[in-house]
């Protein structure tokens, strides 16, 4: 598990970037902690300078949308989804439990592991 | 502040006759250019109205001294003003005169993104580009104040002071430092814009606002409201003396019948029914009255072309209660456009041979001779 930081160290609205075997953006989103490939799928920029919309977030350089929960993009530019990881949270530190393979299909990854304990 | 000598009680110059500035300061683009680098970006450049920008992401492009300078409300809702250049590889990034970002301020070239507070947010690949430093490639901020409802910005990488230049050309000309606050100018609302492009050089209408020798023959409706122009002795060739309202005038209206509003509520007694006048070196006219103010800000666009945008500017009451503008504003509108005019009829001849050493200033005019000394100052080795 890859150590993201103390919960009071992420405020609601902002995110964290850690280096897992990629590159992952840690989200707080009123409370709730979800954690996704850095990297947005269309161009190389990073997901955790976008912008949060809710439980998504929005590319900073060509407004992407990607579900936070199932790491699909709601449309164009962006065509695949990018990876959901586990977040898991221990006496007030937060943890990413890294997804393993990349380039697996959300439609396999996405649905069980992205849940938010 | 009222108790001023009459203009007929003024000494008598000397010389009669002083002479203008060359006809070439008006026509050559390389003094034109000089002008530009020595006196538009080294001094305070009044550059919009803070209203412009209402909310977080309205920007505005202006051109200040050459530079196309972008002024935009952040989501702090402070106002910033940067060079309107990528970093990357220097595309414009903002090309509408004005409008609204959503969230960031984006190069449409390679998609460099900046927040509104001028710092670089992403780019294609940055993340790939470890030994990349993000905060050396923010926008290049500009100093920018606000003052009068106004916002101010100044190209110098030091600027001068802003007391000492721009608020002491109101104080200086008022004759006292709190006068300026009576009219309240920040706390009102732009009741009407009108933008005039004028083909004439900048500095022929800096000159024509500081002298009233050509009220009489050019502003007939102006000096049947303000009598005492008819003598041609502006109110900017004394301090703090403000033209007094013709004794049947009922305001500052185009037929001087109609009343105007009510004086604005903090305008004391000594300054009302008389009309104000200031100059801010380089490229803004102030006109205070007691119902409403005309704000003029100058653009200078060519050596000659000059965009003049003009602010009529009233208490939102009044705004708000949606009462008929048009006789204020049409009196100086009128004014406007009988001095463009005058000035676009200039023009063509400041390059003429008859005008290649410059003109004369008559005694009513001399005090456009330290306007032509700060210039010809400026722009000199």
């Amino acid at each position: 598990m890859i150590l993201v930081g103390a919960v009071s160290e992420i405020p609601v609205g902002e995110s964290v970037r850690v280096q897992g075997q990629v590159a992952i953006a840690v989200f707080n989103v009123d409370g709730e902690f979800y954690a996704i490939d850095d990297t947005c799928t269309h161009q190389d920029a990073s997901l955790s300078d976008g912008w949060l919309e809710g439980c998504a977030v929005e590319c900073p350089l060509h407004a992407a949308c990607f579900d936070l929960r199932t790491g699909r993009p709601s449309g164009p530019p962006a065509r695949k989804p990018v990876r959901t990881h586990e977040v898991v949270l221990v006496d007030d530190q937060v943890y990413v439990h890294e997804t393993i393979g990349t380039g697996v299909p959300a439609e396999v990854v996405g649905a069980g592991s992205g849940e938010i304990r | 502040m009222s108790s001023v000598e009459l203009p007929h009680q003024q000494p008598e110059p000397a010389t009669s006759l002083i002479p203008t500035l060359p006809g070439a300061h008006y026509t050559d683009p390389a003094l034109f250019e000089r002008e530009q680098r020595r006196i538009f970006q080294a001094h305070w450049f009044a550059a919009a109205r803070s209203s412009d920008l209402p909310d977080p992401g309205a920007f505005r492009t202006v051109d200040v001294g050459g530079e196309s300078v972008l002024i935009v409300r952040g989501r702090d809702r402070s106002l910033r003003a940067f060079l309107n250049v990528c970093r990357h590889r220097g595309a414009r990034l903002c090309v509408e005169d004005s409008g609204a970002v959503r969230r960031s301020l984006q190069c449409p070239y390679h998609a460099w993104t900046y927040g509104l507070d001028g710092s670089l947010i992403a780019a294609p690949n940055l993340n790939s580009m470890h030994d990349v430093d993000r905060g050396e490639y923010g926008l290049i901020t500009v100093a920018l104040r606000e003052w009068l409802g106004t916002v101010w910005v100044c190209l110098a990488d030091e600027p001068p002071s802003f007391a000492d230049s721009v608020q002491s050309a109101v104080t200086g000309r008022l004759g006292d430092d709190e006068a300026i606050e009576e009219w309240g100018i920040d706390e009102l609302v732009v009741g009407r814009r009108i933008t005039y492009d004028v083909k004439a050089n900048w500095k022929l209408i800096v000159e024509n606002f500081m002298e009233c020798y050509h009220c009489a023959t050019i502003h007939p409706e102006l000096t049947e409201v303000l009598p005492e122009f008819a003598d041609g002795y502006a109110a900017q060739y004394f301090v703090g003396h403000g033209a007094e309202f013709g004794e049947d005038v009922g305001g500052f209206t185009v037929d001087g019948q109609s009343s105007g509003f009510d004086k604005l509520s903090g305008v004391g007694a000594d300054h009302d029914r008389r009309y104000y006048a200031i100059t801010v070196n380089p490229q803004v006219f102030i006109n205070l009255v007691p119902d409403h103010v005309i704000f003029h800000r100058m653009y200078p666009m060519a050596v000659d072309r000059t965009v003049v945008e003009c602010d009529w500017l009233y208490p939102r009451s009044v705004i708000d209660s949606g009462a008929d503008l048009s006789k204020s504003v049409e009196l100086f509108h009128r004014v406007n456009q009988q001095d463009f005019d005058a000035c676009e009829r200039c023009q063509p001849a400041m390059s003429s041979k008859a005008y290649a050493a410059g003109g004369v200033l008559v005694p009513s005019e001399h005090h456009i001779g330290e306007f032509r000394d700060w210039v010809a100052d400026a722009i000199s080795d």
